[in-house]
């Protein structure tokens, strides 16, 4: 038999503290004021009507198909980068490296732990600001702001499945005389193999979609294209653009379905 | 009320059977779960349902809860044909079937649970009402003093141990307070002190007149401790239909399988 | 020999495997190349700029301005009554961020039941119907389109029609969350225990008490831990909705940004980690309060 549970763990109490907060949200709202522009409501009526059709003419979805590719090859030169600097970070996060009396052990994982923390909890687009204040626009900006905190997000999931690892078969290299760098090569990582390539490539995903909207501070590719269309209020190729993107994330969202099963099954 | 029931729903005709199986056939796409099973239980009566594992214990037990239907003949429950699909409320008060499994809700209070045999009575309106304030409450705290955890009526159902989430089961059919009482291999999985106390809750179930209790048991001499009658299946047909302390030791024999001959299919 | 006796099917169907994950793997690689040579090839790419002094010197000079280096006043962030009046800019964006939660969790708590196909297909209780099956497959497509289009974009959109505020990036956030959220808590019910909810059915219940005492107990608590570990999503995001004139700390940061007031930007970047880390650990503290078990 347990206690009766106290009122802060009580279901109804935490219930209550979230329509509680958002009520206070509520507040925040000027409801005096109008809610919608003058004419605001007829603009969201053309911009709905014009998805019957988008604009599907030839010489636009070129410009399409060029935004796309734009978006996409941003998206793949930043994983690359993410991985190349989250992959190491997040094996010195993991302390796979380092035997587990070592006194450099805790100041090691502890200081990968908060370089990626910092990175990872910065917005990418604020990275993009950022650096296009610093450096200037270019895609190296680009790929740099979506690089560093996919770089954060991809070391910690690294960390984690490297240190989840099953112990008997490392406690069995390591009988055998493996140092911890022949622990991690031949041990750790075989093991856990499927599960990073699945989650980059779900990160991969993720990056598309990023790579789109960091156009909003001038890289082109679908995010700028959707900016300039929507300037001059042609509601029906933001239509176009807008399924362009779901078209590609759909499509690399099946790939790695795909791919993880595969990987899974085998 | 001498326990937590209320008024017992009489039936139209005293002398009728409370529950009739007439020439029922159920099968499934590979099998014939039930063929040709026919079969009357009076008020008051407490069977026992033997057999080997895939006699058609379990199909039997589910048409005569109305959860299922069968593929001919008929089955009715205090006089209604439980194929035509009836109000879940009239249902409710016909037949209450207790699984093995118990079917309970972990996350609820035992509270609720115990009310979810009042739902056949109650609209949307007061469903609601009740996640705040429980409705009809006394039935509840009346049907739990009965199983002995009146005390555990504001815990987690989840948190209780497997015999009190079964009083709890119990109780909610108390609550429920149907005419016939189902229960799916009550006693299977638990150790044989445990399954004199659940068999004795079970029938304080069915102690006032006008109801019965019909339960899938494995084993025979708590039949005979408990029961009035059972009726033993056997490939889907009833192979012996007796007074359950006459339930020996070699019927059962006979029944699982001893002689081997027997057990084969027929074909016919 | 051992090898002989397995199916050769089973071999076989593990070679195909094998080669779709590896050809997917060079394809991949393959797609990397190509990117990072058209990056190249196509024009300024931006890499040559690292060999350049200028460009080091400029990003130096952007650091120190930040730091607040360079100017006649002190810095932006050393002043208490900046903090405060920016202070209630991330007030604001608090609530932006509690205000799109709240329309994600409701709109989803409202719809997320219809989108479940153990629901729809009436093997739960209820009776399957065309119009069950028709609003399953419509907010199942709604969910996968509005999570697909990002937050900014929603944001561009909306305020095209509603007026400044912490409204439009709190609906913008809340509609992409929606379809997030819809999602999530369709699976869970998916894939939730149907016992009880028979054993309900069994006793009387209709298909609202089903809902209320079987399928809401089970799916409430993963709805709000999911629901949770949204908020810290959207606290992060708050800020990039308000880059396109949502409102709260993001306007502001780009406003400053525009009139090179770094110090500035400085000090909201500050609140904004402030926020960041204030909301992590509050949605850690109300999970553990929803871990119901």
């Amino acid at each position: 038999m347990r206690p009766a549970r106290p009122l802060l763990e009580s279901p109804h109490f935490l219930s209550l503290l979230l329509l509680g907060a958002v009520a206070w949200s509520l507040t925040g709202v000027a409801w005096g004021e109008p809610l919608l522009h003058t004419g605001g409501g007829d603009s969201a009526l053309d911009m709905l009507l014009a998805l019957f059709p988008p604009d599907l003419s030839p010489a636009f979805l070129l410009v399409c198909l060029q935004a796309a590719w734009h978006t996409l090859s941003i998206a793949l030169a930043s994983i690359t980068l993410a991985v190349l600097i989250g992959f190491p970070l997040g094996v010195m996060a993991s302390g796979a490296l380092v035997s587990p009396d070592s006194r450099l052990r805790a100041p090691l994982m502890l200081s990968s732990r908060f370089v990626l923390g910092t990175v990872r909890s910065i917005h990418e687009l604020v990275w993009a600001v950022l650096l296009v204040a610093a450096i200037g626009l270019s895609p190296l900006a680009a790929i740099v702001a979506l690089g560093l905190p996919y770089a954060g997000i991809l070391g910690r999931i690294y960390a984690e499945f490297l240190e989840d690892t099953p112990e008997e078969p490392l406690t069995a290299l390591r009988s055998a005389g493996a140092s911890s760098w022949q622990t991690l090569v031949f041990g750790r990582l075989p093991m856990c193999t499927p599960d990073l390539v699945s989650y980059t490539f779900y990160r991969f995903e993720c990056s598309i979609r990023s790579a789109a909207i960091l156009s909003f501070v001038g890289i082109r590719g679908i995010g700028y294209e959707i900016q300039l269309s929507l300037g001059d209020l042609l509601f029906s190729q933001v239509w176009t653009l807008l399924l362009a993107l779901l078209a590609i994330v759909a499509l690399v969202d099946f790939w790695s379905g795909r791919v993880r099963q595969s990987l899974l099954e085998s | 009320m001498p326990n937590g029931y209320h008024s017992t729903p009489g039936l139209k005709d005293a002398t009728a059977p409370l529950a009739v199986v007439d020439n029922v056939t159920k099968t499934f796409p590979r099998v014939t779960a039930l063929d040709h099973v026919a079969l009357t239980i009076g008020a008051g009566e407490r069977v026992a349902l033997v057999g080997p594992s895939g006699s058609g214990k379990t199909t039997l037990l589910n048409l005569l809860s109305g959860m299922a239907q069968p593929d001919s003949g008929v089955v009715a429950v205090g006089g209604r044909d439980l194929s035509h699909n009836l109000p879940r409320r009239e249902l409710s008060s016909l037949v209450g079937i207790i699984h093995q499994q118990l079917d309970l809700v972990p996350q609820l209070p035992v509270v609720h649970n115990v009310l979810a045999g009042r739902f056949g009575h109650w609209g949307v309106l007061r469903s609601f009402l009740s996640m705040l304030w429980p409705q009809d409450y006394h039935l509840a705290v009346a049907a739990l003093q009965q199983m002995g955890i009146a005390d555990k009526i504001q815990e987690r159902t989840g948190h209780l141990s497997g015999g009190e989430q079964q009083r709890v089961a119990i109780a909610r059919t108390m609550v429920q307070s149907p005419l016939l009482v189902l229960a799916d291999e009550p006693v299977s999985s638990v150790d044989p002190a445990r399954a004199q106390e659940i068999l004795q809750l079970l029938l304080a179930l069915t102690e006032d007149t006008g109801r019965a209790l019909v339960a899938s048991m494995h084993t025979p001499y708590l039949v005979s401790q408990f029961f009035s009658r059972a009726i033993g299946l056997k490939d889907g047909q009833v192979h012996f239909d007796i007074p359950a302390p006459e339930l020996t030791q070699a019927i059962q024999s006979d029944l699982y399988g001893l002689g081997q001959e027997e057990s084969i299919p027929h074909q016919d | 020999m051992i090898e002989t006796r397995e199916p050769t099917g089973y071999r076989q169907r593990q070679r195909r495997k094998l080669t779709f994950a590896r050809l997917s793997f060079y394809t991949f690689l393959a797609l990397i190349a190509v990117a990072w040579a058209y990056i190249f090839v196509e024009g300024d790419s931006g890499f040559t700029l690292l060999l350049e002094g200028r460009t080091w010197d400029n990003a130096g000079k952007f650091l120190t301005r930040l730091a607040g280096a360079g100017q006649d006043e002190r810095p932006a962030f050393l002043q208490p009554e900046q903090w405060w009046a920016t202070g209630r800019l991330a007030y604001n964006t608090l609530a932006m961020s509690v205000l799109a939660i709240g329309i994600a969790g409701f709109g989803a708590f409202l719809t997320f039941i219809f989108a479940a196909r153990n629901i729809s297909s009436g093997s739960l209780g209820g009776t399957p119907s065309r119009l069950g099956a028709a609003v399953y497959y419509f907010l199942r497509i709604l969910y996968a389109f509005t999570r697909a289009v990002p937050e900014l974009v929603w944001a561009m959109l909306i305020v095209f029609f509603l007026s400044p505020g912490i409204l439009p990036g709190a609906l913008a956030l809340g509609v992409h969350n929606l379809g997030i959220m819809g999602r999530l808590a369709a699976e869970v019910v998916e894939d939730m225990d149907p016992a009880p909810a028979r054993a309900m059915r069994a006793s009387g219940a209709g298909i609202f008490q089903i809902f209320l005492y079987a399928i809401l107990p089970q799916t409430l608590p993963h709805f709000i831990t999911y629901l949770l570990y949204r908020w810290e999503v959207v606290i992060r995001t708050t800020v990039v909705v308000g880059f396109v004139s949502a409102g709260g700390l993001g306007l502001e940061m780009r406003l400053n940004l525009s009139f090179f007031h770094y110090d500035q930007v400085t000090l909201l970047i500050l609140w904004y980690l402030l926020l960041v880390t204030g909301v992590d650990f509050l949605s850690a503290w109300m999970r553990k309060m929803a871990r119901f078990e």
